[in-house]
């Protein structure tokens, strides 16, 4: 057609406002609120998971590099033996081994604080003969001669030297294993938010049909068709993703604040020792936000993927 | 514009609904499209749509066998196409400003370089006054138009139209088929599917009457 055989511009009747364009899959259209919810507990499950997996792992490398960072001499009493002379002399040997910072004993007072746990309060351990220990601080944990201290040591009768090197191995075993355990149920959750974002697409997929078809009419290639509804499933798994994150978040606050609060202080700090503290740390909390993004961009690829894969067996 | 060569037509293991069919449709030419209910007449046009392959026999548009044509190229061709249903299919949750411009939106165009365009057609079809309505607020006649508009918001070279007035009374059907006439002056090729008499002997345009899968065109 010609531009003459149209209305002159001027009388023309434009658009009163000026509003941006509804979008080509109406938003009622999609499963939203279901599909939103579904995401928010699956980034809610993935993130508590990987926060749970983050606070084993900076427990397991705090205990592991704390119990490094020390070797323990253990002196059994010894008939004929002096133990305050054998106390010294293993201080003197571990002191003259490079890598070693310092070595101290262990006052009978330090040991029965040790024991309390197990043994109970106000224990007299001077009627026991309990074994002494020397604790031997490192300054350099690689270049240190461990054997040749063992060695030394093992000229004082009763003396041995413990490096906890089978807690380490037993720690870091656990605690891997623990971390994969994690990745594994992270990798399940997100297969199974694949699944449902495949269902959801699927299903939104039949029932705008009839735009489909319109748009196929009309020349939409099947790129643009799949790229509005990939926009569709992308602000759902933002919105979804944004809220379960947020709520893992907040879950791991709730806990500190609970386990610090609810547990008296002595069995908090040896709860803290053990297990370590409930604090995610900035690295948690960004490893928890890096999920919503990668939730959301999962959901939308999939449900391009799934758009595509329609319309090429349907096309 | 337009060549079909002994072009047969099957649905999966069922019978030929169309067979042999030679023609040839000249550019800027206009055709009715007729034959009785079950004749073939809207699989003709999604052959003419290529939203259908022949099952044999070759067709040639533009000049390019579309036979060889790969995905990307059929799109291609078929954006040179427009075409208009006897239901409308109209999208209910866009505007009529919105729907007619659906076309160029799928291209990427921007609205603010399609706005005047669209509003122009608008005016040209008598929807002036109700682009901003939805189109179940809109009657029978408006609603083909703005699928009328919609079809040419392109500019498109060959002009499709399926029982266009099969659901508006006689009156408006001779308007809109005015409104048909008027596009093909301007140099649109248009082939419109019908089986009303009253319309084929008020337009004295080429017939193509499709008869028994055959068809056979009658100047």
């Amino acid at each position: 057609m010609t531009d003459a055989t149209l209305a002159p511009a001027n009388q023309v009747v434009k658009p009163q406002v000026q509003k941006r364009a509804a979008p080509i899959v109406p938003e009622r259209s999609v499963a939203g609120r279901t599909l939103v919810l579904l995401i928010a507990i699956m980034t809610f499950l993935s993130g508590v998971t990987l926060g749970g997996v983050v606070l084993v792992q900076k427990s397991a490398v705090a205990w592991s590099a704390d119990v490094g960072r020390e070797v323990t001499i253990q002196l059994r009493p010894v008939e004929g033996e002096v133990m305050d002379s054998n106390i010294r002399t293993a201080i003197a040997l571990a002191e003259a081994t490079p890598g070693v910072a310092r070595a101290y004993a262990l006052t009978i007072e330090d040991s029965q604080k040790l024991l309390e746990p197990w043994l109970g309060a106000g224990l007299d351990l001077s009627a026991l003969d309990i074994p002494r220990l020397v604790v031997v601080e490192l300054s350099d944990t690689r270049d240190v001669d461990l054997s040749l201290l063992a060695r030394d040591i093992a000229t004082i009768k009763g003396a041995t030297l413990d490096t906890h090197a089978a807690w380490r191995q037993q720690l870091n075993t656990m605690a891997g294993t623990i971390v994969f355990s994690g990745l594994m149920v992270l990798a399940l959750i997100v297969l199974a938010t694949v699944l449902a974002v495949v269902f959801a697409t699927r299903g939104t997929m039949a029932s705008n049909r009839e735009i489909v078809d319109v748009l196929h009419f009309i020349g939409a290639s099947n790129s643009f068709i799949a790229g509005e509804f990939q926009g569709r499933f992308l602000s759902l798994g933002l919105r979804g993703g944004m809220i379960g994150g947020l709520g893992a978040v907040l879950f791991f606050f709730a806990v500190a604040g609970a386990a610090g609060s609810i547990v008296p202080g002595e069995a908090s700090s040896q709860l803290g020792f053990f297990f370590g503290r409930f604090s995610l740390g900035i690295d948690g909390i960004l490893g928890i936000a890096a999920v919503v993004p990668v939730i959301a961009a999962m959901t939308a690829i999939t449900s391009r993927l799934t758009v595509r894969r329609f319309l090429s067996q349907t096309s | 514009m337009i060549e079909f060569t002994n072009v047969g037509l099957r649905y999966g293991h069922g019978p030929e609904i169309l067979r042999d069919m030679s023609f040839r449709i000249e550019p800027g030419s206009f055709h009715f499209l007729t034959g009785p209910s079950g004749s073939g007449k809207t699989s003709l046009l999604r052959l003419l749509l290529l939203s259908l392959k022949p099952s044999r026999g070759n067709v040639t548009m533009f000049g390019r066998d579309v036979g060889v044509l790969d995905q990307d190229a059929l799109l291609e061709m078929r954006r040179h196409i427009g075409i208009v249903f006897q239901e409308f299919r109209l999208l209910d949750h866009l505007t009529t400003f919105e729907n007619v411009a659906l076309p160029l939106r799928v291209l990427g165009q921007p609205e603010s370089q399609y706005r005047d365009n669209v509003t122009e057609l608008l005016e040209w079809v008598g929807l002036g006054e109700r682009m901003e309505a939805h189109p179940p607020l809109l009657s029978g006649g408006e609603k083909q138009r703005a699928a009328i508009a919609r079809a040419v918001i392109g500019r498109p070279d060959i002009l499709l139209a399926d029982e266009p007035t099969g659901n508006v009374d006689p009156d408006l059907s001779h308007k809109l088929v005015r409104l048909f006439v008027e596009l093909n002056r301007m140099g649109t090729t248009i082939i419109l599917a019908t089986h009303e008499l009253p319309l084929l002997d008020a337009f004295h345009f080429p017939r193509m009457q499709l008869d028994d899968g055959r068809v056979v065109i009658n100047d």
